[in-house]
Formats: structure tokens, sequence, C-alpha cells
């Protein structure tokens, strides 16, 4: 007599027998092929997470072994870091004011770029180039011409009758703004654009002409064919766009270093600080883990919430 | 040939087992064992490895290897440019190499970085007493106060790199001066007042175009200042802020904050990109420096009819001495080094009069460590005279106790520029209270 997990048990080894050699070939090759990106994905962020998440309870300079305290880290983030909620809150602010002016931007260029007329492929160069340009160059480029006292962009406001131009980088009111300006310089007509123009490109032609045919006119078209059949591409741009723009780092690294006055003291630039510059790499772990929560709790509600708005064509 | 197929579930244990085992190396206590060269066997050679970020690209360093290799045949020594993009850091990447046991035998921890303390806390340099001593060395060869940043406790751990009196000069363009007829003081004198550098900042001041005075909000300029007002920023031992114990540091800052923020005729904070661009384009008077700023300057000068160098000292304390903060540098010999003797040649080498003296008009660093080779640059170029007075009365730095020197600059660069910003300006007495808390706040922080 033969009990249930036997007789099943016997049904799997009966399988694998009828398992081909050419199976079997295919299956280790499979593997085999799959073990780089295995190795990767275990040995540099499978793995360093797990350690990171470890050493977000521990006091650790790098030089001396770990020292576990517990969640004292967390408790310290909340409760005894005068840095840590004004800069998420910066970051926040960053993100939300940064995101949808990108996303709307990038969406706007891409219907622009879209429309067949002449030399339309110098001007999709034309506004590709500044994603093309190395961040930290670019950065360095706007502080020269931002330069609140001796920039070209002060001396033509000066000229015009503005006589007292911002201060782009040392006014802690502009200085998130001109960031975001940065930002959408090289990025409005980057990445984002690409990926709505392939957007636009993939709605038949078929709806437009239905929609002129039943007398809709330009923006009409757009407003009823064009955006809600780009709500994908929406969608997807915002969620990358958001998770990049709560990372953001080097323009404020290179522009700034955090102020002036802490004006650009961005989470990301927080957590650098105490793990490459302070050494409180415990610490910092403990920030960084509460900070990809936070990402991906707000993808998690992005998620959800696209329920209600992104239409799908087709399904 | 395959014996038998891998269930996906199999694979993945395996691959997690084998994840799981690299996470744990990692965590575990770095050995600390050092990446020192040792001697090949039989051979008689001793290998030594030199990493720095000092000089790459500029061929001094080869040039160093070279000749002593000349006068040391046996020697090899491999030469591993740390090219972060600034120095600070470089020195997390030294961190990193050591917990890997990669970090080389020729170093440089600098006391001026705040990183020395804590590199002799953590062992990762040894003391150098025995060498000297085995090897006779004179010691006086160098400026005693540049010698003085090499000690603690007591012990000895390095010899002189670069070293300089900080920002202890008013970096000046005669023309400016010339064009409005004011006579500019001899460039090694101590007698110009505060008060006259702060009519001549508002009086040259052209909003738009131009700034009698430039202070850029870093510890090194707030620590000056405070001494100009016969204070300091923390006291000598690095636990205690001075701004609200002492009169004379509120009246330091006091003399900054009406310029900047009640008369505002200084730049706000950040506004100006680069202060020796502009100061080359004629558009800065006076920028608070350091000689090393003021011999660039002068190097740089294109046009003499914009611009000409010129150097202010600040007025003499009552102690006597010149507001000033001698800072410098080291070069180290990692703890555990197989070969500490050739190391110590090494350290001798690139620490001697010519190593020095290139280390100055090759590398382009700033040391001005040692008398003679002063005397040196000072044939070389008259102008490393007015350098003199400042580096024999100078005033050593002070360093946070605890080590934790990058949030003591931090802390201090940030709230200096909340307290001198003139587009949302603060009360001078709250603006002060949060620069002290906040700086004492670092000085009470454990030991880095």
């Amino acid at each position: 007599m033969t009990t249930l997990a036997q007789e099943q048990q016997g049904q799997v080894v009966a399988a694998r027998r009828r398992w081909s050699p050419a199976r079997r070939r295919e299956n280790f090759y499979g593997y085999l092929f799959l073990t780089p990106w295995l190795l990767g994905f275990f040995g540099l962020f499978v793995g360093p997470g797990l350690a990171s998440l470890y050493l977000s309870f521990t006091k650790y300079d790098v030089l001396t072994a770990p020292q576990w305290i517990g969640v004292d880290n967390y408790v310290r983030m909340f409760t005894r870091d005068d840095l840590f909620w004004p800069s998420l809150w910066r970051t926040f602010y960053f993100a939300g004011v940064g995101v949808p002016l990108g996303v709307i931007g990038s969406m706007i260029l891409a219907i622009l770029l879209n429309m067949k007329i002449r030399g339309v492929a110098f001007y999709r160069t034309l506004y590709f180039m500044p994603s093309l340009v190395p961040l930290v160059a670019s950065v360095v480029l706007w502080k020269w011409l931002l330069d609140t006292d001796f920039g070209v962009v002060n001396q033509l406001l000066r000229e015009m009758g503005v006589s007292n131009p911002p201060g782009w980088f040392s006014d802690r009111r502009w200085a998130i703004p001109s960031l975001i300006s940065l930002r959408l310089w090289a990025g409005i007509g980057g990445t984002q654009m690409i990926i709505f123009l392939a957007g636009l490109q993939g709605i038949p032609d078929s709806l437009y002409d239905a929609a002129s045919i039943d007398g809709a006119n330009a923006l009409q078209r757009i407003r009823h064919v064009t955006i809600p059949l780009l709500t994908p591409t929406i969608f997807f741009n915002t969620v990358l766009g958001i998770i990049g723009a709560l990372q953001t780092f080097a323009a404020a690294f290179v522009a700034t270093e955090g102020g002036p006055g802490f004006a650009t003291w961005f989470l990301a630039l927080h957590i650098w600080k105490h793990a490459f510059d302070y050494w409180n790499m415990g610490y910092a772990a403990a920030l960084a883990w509460f900070f990809a929560i936070v990402i991906v709790a707000l993808t998690i509600i992005q998620m959800n919430l696209s329920k209600r708005w992104v239409f799908y064509y087709g399904e | 040939m395959m014996a038998k197929s891998l269930s996906r579930r199999g694979f993945l244990q395996l691959s997690g087992a084998l994840a799981a085992s690299g996470v744990l190396a990692a965590c575990a206590a770095p050995v600390g064992a050092p990446a020192t060269g040792g001697a090949s066997a039989g051979t008689g050679q001793v290998n030594l490895i030199w990493d720095t970020f000092r000089g790459p690209g500029t061929g001094w360093n080869e040039e160093r290897i070279e000749t002593f290799k000349e006068r040391y045949p046996n020697v090899n020594i491999e030469f591993r440019p740390l090219t972060g993009s600034s120095q600070q850091d470089n020195y997390g990447k030294m961190y990193a190499m050591h917990a890997a046991g990669d970090l080389g035998d020729i170093i440089a921890f600098d006391p001026s970085h705040f990183h020395f303390w804590r590199a002799i806390d953590k062992k990762i340099i040894m003391p150098i007493d025995d060498l000297v001593e085995a090897d006779g060395t004179d010691l006086s060869q160098w400026y005693d106060q540049f010698m003085v940043l090499q000690y603690h406790q007591g012990k000895l751990y390095g010899l002189p790199s670069w070293g300089w009196a900080g920002f202890d000069t008013l970096v000046t363009n005669a023309v400016h001066f010339d064009e409005a007829g004011i006579a500019l003081p001899e460039p090694t004198a101590h007698d110009t007042s505060m008060d006259t550098v702060g009519e001549w900042a508002r009086s040259f001041y052209r909003e738009g175009e131009r700034f009698g005075l430039t202070i850029g909000y870093s510890e090194a300029s707030i620590v000056v200042l405070c001494r100009i007002f016969n204070s300091d920023l923390i006291n000598e031992d690095g636990t205690r802020c001075l701004l609200l114990d002492d009169p004379n540091a509120q009246t330091a800052l006091r003399w900054v904050y009406d310029l900047a923020v009640v008369d505002r005729v200084l730049p706000a904070p950040g506004s100006v990109e680069n202060f020796p661009a502009a100061q080359l384009d004629g558009r800065i008077t006076m920028n608070m420096g350091g000689s090393l700023n003021v011999r660039n300057y002068h190097r740089d000068i294109k046009d003499e009819t914009v611009g000409r160098a010129w150097q202010i000292l600040f007025p003499t304390r009552e102690d006597g001495r010149f507001p000033s903060q001698i800072r410098g540098g080291t070069w180290n010999i990692l703890n555990g080094c197989k070969h500490p003797t050739e190391a110590y040649q090494f350290l001798l080498h690139i620490t001697s009069t010519d190593g020095c003296y290139s280390f100055n008009l090759v590398a382009g660093q700033g040391a001005f460590v040692r008398p003679d080779v002063m005397q040196k640059l000072i044939e070389g170029n008259p102008i490393h005279e007015w350098f003199l007075p400042n580096l024999e009365n100078g005033i050593p730095a002070h360093a946070p106790a605890n080590s934790r020197g990058r949030e003591y600059t931090d802390a201090v660069a940030q709230w200096s520029t909340l307290l001198f910003d003139p587009t949302q300006p603060v009360d001078f007495e709250k603006g002060l209270e949060d620069l002290h808390k906040n700086i004492q706040a670092v000085l009470d922080m454990e030991p880095a």
C-alpha cells in the first residue's frame, strides 16, 4: 500500500525521468547563462542589501567591527536628528514640483516633435542633446551661468531692468527651484521624451481619423485620444521620475553641497554625508533603509492609484 | 556532460548559499592585514607601496621614486595614485582600503583634514620616534609649528608635507587701490585695523560690478576672523565652542554680520561661483584667503591693468601673535609595514629640501614647511617673503578632540551661512546662538 505522498513523489521522479537529454541540456544551459546575472543579483544587490539591513542595527565606522545597538539608529533618525525631517521634506518638495513639470514638459515636447513637420529629426536631436551632457558638467555650466553676481543670466536680467535678480544658488528660496530648472533642462528632452514619442507612435491613426470624422479638433483629439492612450506611458514616466527625483544627489552635491544654509540638503545627501564623510555607516544604512521603504511604499500607492486612471488600449 | 538535471529550486538554493557566504564574509570584522609589500625571497629586494592623492599627474611622485631608487637600488616603490573627485573623498577610499587590508606603506592622513588623530586611534599609522632616533634625524629642519602637528599624545607619527598659515591674509588687487588713490599697507605689515578693512569693503563695493571684500564662510575663515579679534572659535582642547562665552568672538562675527547683512556689501553665501576667477576679472578687491592664494593670483594675472597682486595682513593680536591658523599635512607609515626603515627613508626623501621644493614647484602644493625651502622659494619668487611673518609667528589650528572634523567643518559652514545670509536675515543673536549650539553639539559627540 502506498501513501499519497509516496505516490506524488513517484510521479515527480517519473516526470524527471521523462526529460529527454536535449531538455536536460537546455535546462543546464539556461541556468548556466543565468548564472552571471544571478551572481550579480545576489552578490551585488541582495547580499549588500541584507548586509546593510544588518548594519542599520549597528554602530559601524568601517574600521572597527559593527557593534549591535538594536533600533537606536531608527530612534535617532526620528527623534534626535535635526536634519532628518527637513531633508525629507526638501526631497519631497524637489520631487513634487520637479516630476510633474518634467512629465508634462516631456509629453508636450513629444507631442510637438511627433508632428509631421520638416526637419523634425533635427529638432528631436537638438532637444535630446542636453540629456547627453554629463550631469556634473551640466551642473558646473549652470553654476557659471546662474552665478548671482557675475553670471550671464543675471547680467542679462539687469540689462533688462531687473534691479535685483535672483540669487539662484545663493538664496535659500531659489536654490531648489534652480536645481529643478537644471533637472528640467537636462531631462525634458531626454529619455522621458523618447518614451513618450514611442508611446505616441503606438497610437493607431485610425483613432485620430475616427475622431476627426466625428468633428474633433486638434486639441480635442489630444484631450480624448492622445492623453488617454498615453496614460500607461505617463504612469511609467511618473513612477520612474519620482524614484529618480527622490534619489537626487549629484546635482545638489556638486552645485551647493547641501547649502546655502542646508537649503539643498536632500535626504540622499544626508545619507551620503553620514556614510562617507562622517563614517556613521550604521546610521546611514538605517536612513537608506527607511528611504527605500518610503520609495517602495510610494510606488505601491501609485500602482494602486493607477487602476483608476491608466487606460490600456485593447484590454 | 550532465549526469542529472538541476532543479530550479536547487539552483537557487545553491546561488543563495554562495551569496550568503559572501555576505557573511563581507560582514566579518576586517582583519586589517596591510597590503604592505614584502621582500622578494632571495633577492634582497624590498617592495613598498605609496598611496597618495598628492601629486598624481604632475610627475613629482615619479621623480621622487626615481631619485630614491638611485640611492636605494634594492627598494622598489609602487606608486598608486588616489584620484577621488576631492581630497576628502580619498580618505574614504583609504579607510576602505585599510579595512580590506590593501592600504599601502606610505600614506597621509592630514591633521588639517582632521583624519590624523582618527587614523592614530584606529591604529592605521605607526609612531616613528624609534625610526627618527635610529636615523638621528634632525627634526629642526622643518618649522617647529608644522612638526607640532605631527605629534599625538607625545608620540611622533609623521613628517610634514604641505603647510601654510591658513586664511591669514586679504588677497588684494592693488589696481583698485591705485585707482582710488589709497596707499597700500606694506605686504608684511600688521598695522591695518579691521575698521579700515571694513571701510574699504564698503567703499570698493559697486553693486553688480565689484565686491570690495569677499569671505567664504568656512571653518578656515571663521576661525581666523575670531582670532583677529583676540578670540577663537573653539578652545585649544577642541572641546568647547567659544562663541557665546567670549565677547571678542561675538565682536568678530558682528563685524562680518554688519558688512554682510546690515550693509550688504559682501556677496551672499554661494553667490559668487569662483572667488579667484572673479578676482582675476577685476571684480573683487580683497578676498580673504591664504598665502597660496596670493601666490596663485600673482601667477595667474594676465593683464596688469586689471589686476596686480598684493596682500594685506590682519592686525597683530593683543598677545603679539599674528591672526592665522597654521595648517598642514603629513606623510605617514602604515602600522604593520614590513619595512619601516626603508619606508622612513622614503619619508625623509620626499620631505627633504629637494623633495619639499619640488613638491611646491612641480606638484603645485603649498608646502612652506621648511626654512631652507622658503629661502629657495624666495630666491625664485620674492613674493614668498611676504609669507614669512605669519609662518614664524602663526597660531596653530585647533581640532575637535573627538576627531569629528567633517561634522565640525560642515556645522561651521552651514550655520555661519545662515547667520550671514542677507537674503533671509536672522537676528544676530539668534544666528550666533544657533551657530554656537550646533558647533558645540558636534564637539559633544562621542569620538569618531
